[in-house]
């Protein structure tokens, strides 16, 4: 049997590497009735911030060519009912949590992070700099190597939390926000977020999202986000979890080859409710059928 | 609610573009499934095009099948009624919290069902699951509107339900089948003779709206089955949420999951 443990962070070793995205996973629970949450890696929660958000208004999801928009807004209950609402339940159910947070400036972030710091059953932060609503002083963090960085040194400071960085794919070059990011402190990096997107309803004249432009996400982007990964992995010593598209478990083992440590998976999970899962087992039938007697063999083994 | 691959037992078509599906289903499925419930239905062949399943009322049921009715809008619901007997689908469901149960009390009361166009499948839920456990319909009344004639389907079985009681009433945009108008015009009249009445209504969205107004003009409570769009159907994309009013706080607005906490809500909480 392969050895499917992986270390996504100094000291987060996780079962095997297929995580949950945040924001395709609710906040774990509402897969319960379908499989084993504790099966995963980890999961990762929907965004959260400081207060409740309630989100965007009209048309919030339509699909495209393989892939689907989607413009929900980061709604999400707030840090505070996450607490004691939602990781409790978390808890009981034995899942490997990882909080997904992102702010409106920096303070937000820097506050999250103190808040989060130290509560039980949390095992990292992942800190999403790539949200298409999120501004600072007019240029979005992750589009900004520097503001990136100092965002990152800022929420460093106020955490002992392992710290993911989430990267946006909606810039000229990731390499450098990926370097930017690594030397600010943060222990590992998450790519890809949604990539902008538009779609039009012709008959109508008018875009199909009431917030007109949306996040692409799903197969569509695999693509993409593979280059990403692979690129970003010749340049950092940081471990990578690959997102993007990932609907079966060759696509998983193309992120691992590519030099991904591990993975999330996303919009699949809408599609088949145990589509995460389905993954881990796959992944691991894969490389026993291979041979193969630890991930870590196979993770960066692109020919 | 079940994850399973189905098999289709009969394609039925009904008009130039909408078709009848009949499905395999255990009895489980069966048993969980009430009227207004619904059901994600997407291909099984793993190619992921298109990605997304979509969502459809559980229009009637047996022992081991269910039955939905699609019309073809775009690539999801046109590759669905192309599957034809013996094809693979996959099926996620029941899901949602259909129509409330008419307890004895409300029993007395007259019951309004308001269908547009489409609307039809999830309030023909209703009365199939009354006919198929041969309960009275006395007191109830269909105001069904459409288009045009050829948009009315389930018409045969719809006047056959005449003999357990229900009356029935059709009405078209252009006259061509019932009155000519729409279908809030029936409800409004009615209304004005049984204003104690219980409602429930599933059309298109300007429809649904307009039943709200006709129900708040006369304080009459009722129940409205919404059709947002949805990506998960379970409660984790967010995608399909509608503004609400919130109970709580009459000041405050909430946003409530159509797949999870409906798609039936009261009709006074929605905001359109
Ligand atoms: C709870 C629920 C129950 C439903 N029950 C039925 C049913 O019993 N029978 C049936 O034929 N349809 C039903 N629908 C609507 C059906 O899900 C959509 O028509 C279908 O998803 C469209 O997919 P598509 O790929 O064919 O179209 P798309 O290519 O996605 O869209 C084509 C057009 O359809 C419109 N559309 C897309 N999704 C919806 C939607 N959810 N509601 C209304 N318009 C939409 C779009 O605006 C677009 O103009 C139901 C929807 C919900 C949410
Ligand atoms: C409906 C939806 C909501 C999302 N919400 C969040 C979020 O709250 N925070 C975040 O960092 N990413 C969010 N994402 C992005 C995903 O986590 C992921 O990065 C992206 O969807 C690409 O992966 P996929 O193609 O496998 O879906 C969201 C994606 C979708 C489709
Ligand atoms: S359809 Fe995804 S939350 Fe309702």
């Amino acid at each position: 049997m392969v050895d499917l443990k992986v270390e996504i962070a100094p000291g987060v070793t996780l079962k095997n590497p297929v995580l949950t995205a945040s924001g395709t996973f609710g906040y774990g629970r509402e897969y319960a009735p379908y499989f084993d949450i504790s099966k995963l890696g980890a999961i990762i929660t929907k965004g959260l911030s400081w207060q409740p958000k309630i989100g965007n208004s009209g048309v919030r999801i339509t699909e495209t060519a393989c892939g689907m928009l989607n413009a929900i807004g980061l709604e999400n209950i707030g840090v505070e009912r996450f607490l004691t609402d939602e990781l409790p339940i978390l808890q009981k159910l034995n899942a490997t949590v990882i909080v997904n947070i992102f702010g409106n400036n920096q303070d937000d972030y820097a506050n999250l992070a103190a808040k989060l710091d130290g509560i039980i059953g949390i095992a990292a932060l992942e800190i999403n700099i790539s949200c298409p609503n999120v501004k600072a002083g007019g240029i979005q963090f992750g589009i900004d190597p520097q503001a990136a960085a100092k965002l990152v040194a800022a929420v460093r400071k106020k955490t002992s939390l392992p710290l993911i960085t989430k990267l946006s794919p909606n810039v000229s070059d990731i390499v450098m926000v990926a370097k930017a990011v690594e030397e600010a402190g943060s222990d590992s990096l998450s790519l890809i977020n949604t990539l902008i997107g538009m779609a039009i309803d012709l008959d109508r004249k008018r875009p199909v999202l009431g917030n007109v432009t949306g996040g692409l996400s799903g197969p569509a982007i695999k693509p993409v986000a593979l280059r990403m990964v692979y690129q970003v992995a010749q340049v950092v010593s940081i471990p990578i979890i690959g997102i993007g598209g990932i609907s079966n478990a060759r696509d998983a083992l193309e992120f691992l080859l590519a030099g991904a440590t591990a993975v999330e998976v996303g919009t699949a999970n809408f599609i088949n409710p145990r589509a995460a899962i389905e993954i881990a087992e796959g992944v691991e039938k894969y490389l026993d059928e291979q041979g193969c007697v630890k991930v870590t063999d196979f993770i960066g083994s692109l020919a | 609610m079940y994850l399973f691959n189905s098999e289709v037992v009969k394609n039925q078509k009904l008009t130039q573009n909408i078709f009848r599906l009949r499905l395999k289903a255990a009895n489980d499925f069966c048993r969980a499934a009430t009227p207004g419930k619904f059901v994600m239905l997407g291909s099984d062949d793993g190619l992921f095009d298109p990605l997304l399943r979509r969502p459809f009322g559980i229009c009637r049921w047996g022992s081991d099948w269910f039955e939905v009715i699609i019309k073809v809008v775009g690539r999801g619901s046109s590759q669905l009624s192309k599957f034809e007997k013996g094809v693979s689908v996959a099926v996620h469901g029941p899901l949602g919290n259909g129509y409330p149960n008419n307890n004895p009390k409300n029993d007395q009361k007259t019951l309004f069902l308001v269908a547009g166009g489409m609307g039809i499948a999830s309030i023909a839920s209703y009365l199939f699951s009354a006919l198929d456990r041969n309960q009275s319909l006395a007191g109830t009344f269909l105001f069904y509107g459409a288009a045009n004639y050829s948009e009315l389907i389930l018409l045969n079985e719809l006047t056959a339900a005449d003999a357990f009681g229900l009356q029935l009433q059709t009405i078209t945009d252009d006259g061509s089948c019932g009155r000519q108008g729409l279908v809030t015009q029936l409800l409004t009249h009615e209304l004005q003779s049984r204003p104690q009445s219980q409602v429930f209504a599933c059309g298109p969205e300007p429809m649904l709206k307009s039943v709200q107004k006709v129900l708040l003009e006369a304080d009459c409570d009722g129940y409205l089955s919404l059709e947002n769009r949805m990506a998960c159907g379970f409660g984790v994309c967010l995608g399909c949420v509608q503004t609400m009013i919130n109970k709580d706080d009459d000041a405050n607005v909430k946003t409530a999951k159509v797949c999870t906490q409906g798609p039936v809500f009261p009709a006074r909480q929605v905001i359109f």
